[in-house]
This record gives C-alpha cells, structure tokens and sequence, in this order.
C-alpha cells in the first residue's frame, strides 16, 4: 500500500480498515443476438445463435473503509460496466458483490435531475433516488445548499443551470447523502478549479471518517492525488492492482502499444535539409522511468541522431508545448555556448537534463537541429511533437500554474489595530 | 420497503404535479377535461342531435351511457400507454441509478388513479344536475374502480416488457387501444354487436367494466357478484403473470437500455 508520500494529511495505513465492498470473480456478459426476438426467447430458455462479449471478466478486489480506489483502462475496458454492477444498476453473470453500507453512486452529470423542478425540489428528487429519507435529505438541505454555493439559484428550475452548475449540486448532495462507499465516475472534471480543489479537500475528510471511495477517470493526475491504489482493467480483466505510481505506469505503457502505429505512420511534422536526422526523441523523470513524471522530477531528454553527411557547428534545440500547443519553453545548445560537428556515417546521443518545474497536464517536445541560433537560417531537421509527456503530481511544494518560481516568504507585521 | 413506498408516493405525487407545472390554472386543468369530455357528449348528443337510447325514454340517456363508458376508456387507454412506454421513458435513470423499474410504473399507476377518481366524482355531479335518480348502486363505482386500475396496471406492465425488445410497439398499441374502443359498446349501444360480433362481448374483458358502469350510472343497477369475481380473477391471473415475466427480463432489460 503506497500512500501519496507529497500529502502530508494522509497518516496510517488505510488497509486497517474493514471491509466495505467484496467482489469476487465477477463477470458480465453481454450477448449479441441477430435481433431482440432472439433475445426475448433466450430468455424463456430456447436456445438461439449468440456471440460472446465479456464486458468485465474475473475480476475479484475488496475496498476498505477509508480507502480510495481507483480504476483506470483504456476506453472500453469494462470500467463503466464495473462500477454499474457495484452500483447495483445491472446483474452480474456470474461472480458476487458484497456490499456493506450504503453505496451512492455519483455517475454522469444530470443522471435523476428534472430540468423544469427547483434547484431544492431536485435536491429531494436526487437524494431520494439515492437512498435517502425525506426526513434525511431535510436534515442536510441547508447543508447541501451552502456547500454548492447554489443559494441564490436554489429555487429557479434547473434549465437555466449550467453544466458546472448542476454538477455542483449532484456532487453536493452525494457527499451529504453520507455514503459508506462514495462511487465516482468522471464526474470531478467537470467544476471549476475552485469547486474541484473544494470537491477533493471534502472527500479528503470524508475518507477520514472512514468513507471508501470508488474513483474512474482518465484524468492520471487527479488519480495520482487522490487514490491510495489503483487497478488497472484491460479488455474486462483485471491486469494491474498496486500504488497509483506503479499501475499509472503500466497504464502508460498499455496506452503507448497502442498510440506507437499511429506514431510511425506519421511522417509529417518533419522538415529540414536532412544531412543529418533526428533519429528518436525520448523524455524519461528520473524516479518514474516514464514519460508520466511529477512536477519538480529530474527529467531526461535524450535524442539520437544520425548524421549521413559531414555537418559542422550543429544546434540541438528543443521547445516543450503544452496541449493548446502553446511554446512553454525552448532552449537550444548554442544558448549555452555548444555546438557540434558531425562526421559523415556517425550516430550520437544528446542529452539534455533538468528538474521539469511545469504544473500538470500534457505536453509535447518538439526538437530540431540546425545551424546557429535560430532555424531559420539553416533547418537540418525539424521535428515536431517529435515525444509527449504528461506532468501528474507534485514533488515539494504545491504551485498553481503552469511553471514553478521559487519565491522566498518574509513577513512581518506592520500595522497593530 | 417503506422507502420504496414513499418512493412510489413522491413520484405520483410529482407526475401530477410536473404536469401543471408553469400553467396559470394549475389544478383546474384536472377538472377540466373530464368535464368537457361530460359537455361535449351533452350538448351534441342529447341537445343537438337529440340522441336517445331506443329502450329508455330518459332525456339524457345517451350522454349517460356514453360518459360511463368514455370516461372509464379514456382511463384505461391512458393508463396502458402510458405504462407501455414507462420502461423507455424512464431508460435514462434505469441506466444509472438502481431503482427498482416497478417503482416508476406503479407511480403512473397512482397517478392516473386520480383523473378518473375525478371523473367519477363528476360524473356522479353531472346526474345529480340532470335529475338522473342516483341509487346506492353508485357505490359499486369504488371497487369497480380499483379492479379497472389493476387490470390497466397488468395489461400496461405486461407490454412495457415486451416494447424494450420490440420498439414498434410503441407505436403499434395505440392502434390497437383505437380498435379496441370501437370494438366495445362504448358509443354504440352492445346490442348492435350481440347478433352479428357476439364473440366481441363474450371476449372483450374493457366490456366487463363498460357494461358495469353503463349499468351503474344508466339504469341504477349493480353489477353482478359473478361478474366483479371474475374481473378479479382476470386481474390475479394477469398480475402473477406479469410478475413472473418482470422476474425473468428485468435483468435483460436492463442490459438492453
């Protein structure tokens, strides 16, 4: 069990908890029929023509109170499928789910909301149909209100909310439902900054007083932040459990077998006079061995070049863009004084080394050789998003934004009223 | 089980309401189509066209007969299509949140009790206006009203299972509810089938009911013990079928939304 080491509030191992949910060697079949007579006849016993399909196969986990767990996978993995048979919103084919509490599940923006009732009325219609009593959803009305900073919208119909908005108020009311098992579906990307930053810290507190979470998202960063541990689906089966480090990784790498034939088939994105080549560019964190790393890491940037003709006095230069394709930063050799000379039939290997102060998200690395301080007086190779790499937790320091500065704090009180 | 009783209430509670939601009148809309309905069979009927049923000599034997039939159809066709279409209607939430299907349905069931609760009531008003005698026969209309919103209940909850795997029949039942009501002496009167179409009465349980309340509202008359036995039979036979099929395909249903 590997506790996000960054976060200082996590104390104790959440493993000494009891046991919520139990699965065991639960399996979904989905049947594809020639058409819904067939189906319909299956049913009631008749045999008829019927192919296969395992949404989610053997897979066996236990959740502790106090524990989030989180489920990552490509799409199509069976994470959806899972979460509804915990949920209780479709049976099993085989396999047993043992749950011990209540389970709220949290699942796609608007699910159980009436467009022309009331904000407060919605309230009611929700949390009824999550479990709770009138009497309950009563006792926490004010509550949920508040914490949804909704109070001035609360008795307009819900059409004139915005997405954020109604995501506000379904998230409030399942944290107040006081779910024992808290069942979360991508719902979190959703809210502003602001309502997300608030939305974690709540279920911070909640998990202390012992609510397990269930976590789905694509989002690797917020995954990292939250999880104590993550499993990892790949076609329906459960192929990775551990410390969100590791199984991100092997995530990583799933996600890599498939984007790697894309990759190769595209050649364009490349210009220049070719005498020498960019051969490959890769970005590995020191700790992560992967091009997932944390802010504030040790990166390497290593690219291979062949160089088929004699070049003289080359510039390696490099531009880190983040995924609206903004340049973020770029340096090149020459900016340090190096340039090099390359012997006709020579591969080499520059390295360029340095801790990725970036805050999360995707980037991209384009790279280029060319002679003297800019490109544009002689572009041997332009290699554009010639790597990716994603930025997902933070070493030191919490920072907003999209670099780190290191300020340095002094204070002193000036005034006494 | 308490909680999905409540459950059940609330949702009838706002089925009726959701309807009348941003409408000046609100609750008078309730009123006011069965009374229409009652108006309308009236006025052109019996007024204009001067209509009279040939073995009855009372001014407005027709409208009578006609409303007691009318309103009890137009309850039990509402009932049934809706019902039919309750699973599908209701896909988006079966998809996400584990609610049990019969809640949603039984909460049409409560909800469309009311309009014909009310038509009933109007009907009984309208007689009363008319100088029509009212006899205690009028207190059959309470049981007879339940059996019909059970039979209503079985007939829709059946075919809201099947419409799932069969889309057409959304759009297939309310033609069949058409012919139906037109194979029932609902406007004409039932001798006009019995020598021609009497497989049409003896098969035909809506007649059950018609002629009950045509009984009833018309003549004064209770309907027979026998008869009211066997509307219940129908529904017990109908209600353990229906849910022995919600058993089996629920689930199936489910994974077909």
């Amino acid at each position: 069990m590997a506790l996000q080491k960054d976060d200082p509030d996590d104390q104790g191992s959440p493993v000494s908890g009891s046991i919520l949910l139990e699965v065991r060697k639960l399996r979904k079949v989905y049947r594809v029929y020639r058409s819904n007579r067939d189906r319909l006849l299956e049913i009631f016993g008749k045999r008829v023509p019927s192919r296969e399909h395992a949404a989610v196969d053997d897979v066996s986990f236990v959740l502790h109170s106090g524990e989030t767990l989180g489920i990552i996978g490509l799409n199509g993995a069976g994470k959806s499928t899972l979460l509804k048979m915990i949920a209780g919103v479709i049976e099993p084919s085989e396999g047993e789910i043992l749950r011990r509490g209540r389970v709220t599940a949290l699942l796609e923006l608007g699910t159980g909301f009436e467009p022309h009732l009331s904000g407060r009325e919605n309230i009611y219609l929700n949390g009824e149909l999550i479990g709770m009593r009138r009497d309950e959803i009563a006792a926490v009305e004010e509550e949920i209100i508040a914490f949804s900073e909704l109070a001035e919208a609360i008795d307009e119909p819900l059409q004139t909310y915005s997405s954020g908005m109604i995501m506000r108020l379904a998230f409030s009311i399942a944290l107040f439902s006081r779910p024992d098992i808290l069942i979360v579906d991508e719902a979190l990307s959703v809210g502003d900054a602001h309502f997300s930053a608030k939305c974690t810290r709540a279920l911070r507190e909640r998990k202390e007083e012992a609510m397990a979470i269930l976590y789905v998202s694509h989002d690797l960063n917020s995954l990292k932040i939250l999880c104590d541990r993550l499993l990892l689906l790949d076609r329906g089966r459960l192929i990775g459990e551990g410390s969100p480090d590791e199984v991100v990784r092997r995530y990583n790498f799933l996600l890599a077998g498939l984007e790697g034939e894309a990759a190769h088939s595209q050649e364009n994105g490349s210009y220049g006079t070719f005498e020498a080549r960019i051969e490959s560019v890769s970005i590995r964190g020191s700790q992560s061995g992967a091009s997932t790393l944390s802010s504030g890491e040790e990166a390497a940037i290593e690219i291979v070049i062949d160089a088929r003709h004699e070049v003289k006095a080359v510039t390696v230069g490099i531009m880190i863009r983040d995924r609206f394709g903004q340049d973020i930063f770029g340096t090149n050799t020459l900016h340090q004084g190096l340039s090099f000379d390359l012997a006709a039939g020579t591969r080499h290997l520059c390295r360029f080394s340095m801790p990725i102060d970036l805050g999360a998200g995707r980037y991209t690395l384009t790279v280029a050789l060319h002679k003297g301080l800019s490109h544009d007086e002689a572009c041997i190779h332009w290699y554009d998003d010639a790597a990716e790499f994603e930025i997902a937790g933070v070493r030191g320091p919490l920072f907003a934004g999209l670099c780190r500065l290191t300020p340095a704090i002094s204070w002193q009180k000036i005034e006494k009223r | 089980m308490k909680h999905r009783l409540y459950l059940i209430l609330d949702f009838a509670r706002r089925d009726l309401r959701e309807r009348y939601i941003g409408t000046s009148m609100g609750k008078v809309w309730f009123l006011l189509s069965p009374l229409v309905t009652i108006l309308i069979y009236t006025v052109v009927f019996s007024d204009f066209m001067k209509m009279k049923l040939q073995q009855s000599d009372v001014a407005y034997s027709y409208s009578i007969f006609l409303v007691a039939g009318l309103l009890a159809w137009n309850a039990f066709q509402t009932t049934v299509l809706r019902l039919n279409t309750s699973i599908l209607d209701r896909a988006p939430l079966i998809r996400k949140i584990s609610v049990p299907v019969y809640i949603f349905q039984a909460a049409i069931l409560l909800a469309e009790s009311l309009p014909l609760l009310i038509s009933y009531l109007l009907a009984i008003a309208f007689l009363l206006i008319v100088g029509h005698p009212v006899t205690e026969a009028i207190f059959y209309l309470f049981p007879l009203f339940a059996l019909q919103m059970l039979f209503s209940f079985a007939l829709g909850a059946f075919f809201s299972l099947l419409t799932p795997f069969f889309e057409d029949l959304r759009e297939a039942l309310p033609i069949v509810m058409q012919l139906w009501f037109w194979m029932t002496p609902i406007v004409y009167v039932p001798e006009m089938l019995a020598h021609r179409f009497p497989a049409l009465l003896t098969w035909n349980p809506f007649y059950l009911y018609a002629e009950s309340y045509q009984g009833i509202l018309l003549d004064g008359v209770a309907p027979p013990q026998s008869r009211l036995l066997l509307m219940l039979l129908i529904d017990l036979a109908l209600l353990s079928l229906v849910a022995w099929l919600y058993k089996k395909m629920i689930p199936t249903i489910k994974d077909l939304l």
